[in-house]
């Protein structure tokens, strides 16, 4: 019996490994094509940029945008493989504001879901990149809706859960499709970071009074370990000065040394609240300590937006499918994001999820419905989402010079029936399929 | 008969049918006499009318076409080239129950009724009805292999309790399968734990519901011989409600993942002599979609959603439109009181994966959803004697954008999007 356990162990260790190989050298035929130039010819191109281009064509090469234009204008380059692309729609990758991608699979099943470490609620070493699964079957899944990036947070019941990467859901391998590491951490003050799940139960904090204050401590006990530091620093050089022996190193502290980048507003701190007291109390904290924010959620802060708008911060906004509180009308949620616009607040959208990342241009669809424009809800999954992330040189537009993940589709980009036929990553065309075609096309020919 | 059983199940109908009679009568008798002119009408059975126009008639559509007779007297609502559906038809739905979802304090418990904890007053039913929803299959929960009995109610938010119960509509009960009642009462080291268990719950239950129809059939017989030394058995308001499904009196209605699972369901059905309505989430329908339609078993499943447990990992997109084209009857539905609001654009999404066409996409959120409950010749198209249930919207319904202008209930307006506050003519906070 073991025996026979052992050796089927080890022949689906062959199996992954097989796997892997083929898995890893598709990716070598991938990569050696990117040398080719690839041409989309025909479409319209939503630039997010500069406007819509009817009948355009947009060059690939190396991975970048090297041209795009009305096609009569733009030069197709020798030996490049050119695509027909007429009658189809070509749009930058969309960009989720936050996700859970890598982080879970099966979201009951807790052996497959890395989502967050509930010891403590002040986990600022938390770093998704240590585990970031990049082979999760949600990944394909998810680009092949035209996601082609996303941040990755931890899950919202700690205060301070972590910190976020920014990842590209397409790459040989999870340390490159980690293109930002750290970019920015989560602060959650909305009521579920409180441990008050019974009366028995008794663990700090239970209250938002706990909350903050274990927060206040958490920034007062950064900022003393930051004069440490510079203190030792001093005494070093004035050791080295001196030609005395070095000063003991104070005692690295992970969670404190995580938050200083934060303190030093190097990064910016994710804000999330609901209701406009704890919007409030958050921002408070935030500049309390002048951290430098983006505002997540704010779904019933209506009565506050012009309060929000003086704030002079992007909000990641949604999901706008959270239910309205009972005093709210049916849409205080679904027009939100037209409100913030009409204020001048710049907006990305988030699915706040994993599995149904894939349907975050849904979201930014149903906002035009009540009131956003179309082309803001585009730039609210592209350019926006890139800018707010510090990463719009690269990405969120058609522009020359940045990556190309690039979107082919039949129609608008924000509406449920549009399929997605094509999608670049860096340049490279993606193959598409996932799990969910294998299986469609297994039983389809049954 | 006897007088004493006669009496007696007059009694346990009086928890079900004569609900919906007493709401039924005292409900206000709809005298609206309305036309809406102008619009696209999309009927859901007979393909779309341009500039098509709805007579609304005591509740009732009563004409449907290109132009139709109306008195003059009758209101004339412009629909300004705007699209009118069929309202929307959620057939597995858990709002207004305040959280009284599951009994999860034993694995069989048909006797529960699900109007008894109908909370009239959730707003959920508003927020749902701001969707375009009109009517739902509010139904027990999946922690109990055989739950409670469903209660069907119309969104006419403000109305009150008995004016919400849609009138005469069949009696469905709850069946469930899976991983639900398994990890339910396994996690309490109960029977059952594991689908052996599962299965042999649901069986023994239905043997005792034989015995009890059995034991009654006995007692009948020796009274119509006039044996006066007969006893009667004990009433049990249980073993009463299974031998109604075994009788046929109740449409079954079945939460179930995976195709091995239909198959044993099928099985059990067919030993004990009922049928299947519906599988409800269905998510593995594409993998053995003629097993169901040789049944002519329904499914009520989602467009999309998955992975959120084991039984839903091999849930696809495509599985609606792969199981309709092999002839079963599918409606998306919503199972939870988000989905509800906008079921609009989750059948939207047939018609990208698979390629549904504009009035099968329809339909599985109107007529196929009826059909599931029961009530497809009361509602669920545009067509002529059905009640004025219907939906006029703001952009095309099949998409991201389109919301609800105006949602009419019995020919009433019960939700119209441009009037302030909530939105809701007959219903304001506090009354």
């Amino acid at each position: 019996m073991r025996d026979r356990h052992q050796s089927s162990v080890v022949s689906r260790q062959f199996a992954n490994r097989a796997l892997m190989i083929s898995v890893v050298l598709s990716w070598g035929v991938l990569a050696s094509a990117q040398h080719q130039a690839v041409v989309l010819k025909g479409g319209k191109l939503l630039t997010v940029s500069h406007g819509v281009i009817d009948n355009g064509a947009l060059v690939m090469e190396a991975g970048k945008i090297s041209a795009l234009g009305p096609e009569a204008s733009v030069k197709i380059p020798k030996n490049a493989k050119v695509i027909d692309a007429a009658g189809m729609t070509i749009y930058p990758g969309l960009i989720d504001s936050e996700t859970a991608l890598g982080l879970t699979e099966i979201s009951a099943e807790e052996s497959t879901n890395d989502r967050i470490e509930l010891t403590d609620e002040i986990m600022p070493h938390m770093h998704v990149y240590d585990a970031f699964h990049a082979e999760s079957e949600l990944i394909p899944v998810t680009r092949l809706n035209g996601i082609t990036n996303a941040i990755v947070a931890p899950d919202s019941t700690d205060t301070l859960p972590g910190q976020d990467s920014f990842v590209q859901l397409a790459g040989p391998s999870a340390a490159e499709m980690l293109l930002v590491r750290d970019i920015a951490m989560p602060l959650n003050f909305t009521g579920e970071q409180r441990r008050n799940e019974s009366w028995e139960k008794r663990k700090f904090p239970q209250t938002r009074m706990g909350m903050a204050s274990q927060l206040r401590q958490a920034f007062l006990d950064a900022q003393d370990y930051q004069q440490k530091l510079a203190e030792y620093e001093q005494k070093k050089a004035d050791a080295a000065r001196d030609k005395k022996p070095e000063p003991s190193a104070p005692r690295r502290d992970l969670k404190l040394e995580a938050l200083l980048p934060y303190l030093q507003g190097k990064k910016p701190v994710v804000l999330a609240a609901q209701g406009p007291s704890d919007l409030e109390t958050a921002v408070r904290l935030a500049q309390e300590f002048k951290l430098k924010f983006v505002l997540n959620h704010i779904s019933h802060s209506r009565a506050v937006l012009d309060y929000v708008a003086s704030l002079k911060v992007p909000v990641i906004v949604g999901p706008i499918y959270e239910t309205p509180k009972e005093y709210e009308r049916f849409d205080a949620v679904y027009s939100l994001p037209a409100e913030l616009y009409k204020r001048g607040v710049k907006i990305a959208f988030a699915s706040f999820d994993a599995h149904n990342s894939r349907n975050l241009p849904y979201q930014a669809g149903f906002a035009t419905g009540f009131g956003l424009p179309p082309e803001e809800a585009l730039k609210a999954t592209t350019l926006n989402a890139a800018e707010i992330w510090g990463v719009a040189d690269q990405l969120g537009s058609l522009d020359v010079g940045k990556s190309a993940n690039v979107v082919v589709a039949t129609g608008d980009p924000l509406d449920v029936k549009t399929d997605v036929i094509r999608v670049f990553i860096a340049g490279e065309e993606i193959p598409m399929t996932s799990r969910q075609t294998r299986l469609r096309d297994e039983y389809s020919t049954k | 008969m006897c007088r004493n059983t006669t009496v007696w199940k007059m009694l346990l109908l009086l928890t079900s049918a004569s609900l919906a009679r007493t709401g039924f009568a005292q409900q206000p008798a709809t005298h609206n006499n309305v036309v809406i002119k102008n619009a696209i009408v999309m009927t859901a059975t007979h393909g779309n009318l341009k500039n098509g126009s709805v007579y609304i008639k005591d509740g009732k559509i009563a004409a449907v076409g290109a132009s139709v007779d109306a008195p003059s007297s009758a209101t004339v609502i412009d629909a300004g080239g705007k699209y009118l559906t069929p309202g929307i038809i959620d057939s597995h739905s858990h709002l207004a129950l305040d959280d009284d979802v599951n009994e999860a304090t034993s694995p069989v418990t048909p006797q529960m009724m699900m109007q008894d904890a109908f909370d009239y007053q959730d707003k959920a039913i508003y927020r749902a009805l701001a969707g375009g929803v009109t009517t739902s299959l509010l139904l027990h929960g999946s922690a109990n292999m055989i739950g409670g009995q469903a209660v069907v109610i119309k969104h006419k938010y403000g109305a009150g309790r008995d004016a919400m119960l849609f009138p005469n509509a069949p009696r469905s009960i709850k069946f469930a399968s899976g991983e639900n009642p398994k990890r339910v009462y396994g996690s309490r080291h109960e029977l059952p734990s594991t689908r052996m268990g599962n299965f042999a719950v649901q069986r023994d239950a239905l043997v005792q519901a034989q015995d009890y129809i059995r034991s009654w059939d006995e007692y009948n017989a020796k009274v119509k011989r006039g044996d006066k030394d007969a006893t009667a058995p004990k009433h049990d308001l249980k073993l009463e409600a299974l031998a109604d499904v075994l009788r046929g009196k109740l449409l079954v209605q079945i939460h179930c993942y995976r195709a091995d699972e239909f198959e044993t369901e099928i099985a059990m059905a067919r030993e004990f002599g009922y049928h299947i309505r519906a599988f409800h989430h269905a998510l593995e329908a594409y993998k053995v979609p003629e097993k169901l339609a040789a049944e002519n078993i329904g499914i009520a499943t989602f467009a999309d959603w998955w992975g959120y447990k084991q039984e839903a990992w091999d849930a696809i997109p495509w599985n609606a439109v792969m199981a309709m084209r092999k002839g079963v009857r599918v409606a998306i539905k919503s199972d939870s009181d988000d989905f509800a609001r906008r079921l609009n654009q989750e059948a939207a999404k047939t018609m990208r994966y698979g390629g549904a066409t504009e009035e099968e996409a329809l339909k599985m959120i109107t007529l196929n959803a009826a059909w599931i409950i029961g009530v497809d010749d009361k509602v669920g198209s545009i067509d002529v004697g059905k009640d004025a249930d219907l939906v006029l919207w703001d952009g095309y319904p099949l998409s991201s954008a389109a919301v609800p202008g105006k949602v009419f209930i019995d020919g009433d307006v019960y939700f119209d999007r441009s009037l302030p506050g909530y939105g809701m003519p007959h219903y304001t906070e506090g009354q």
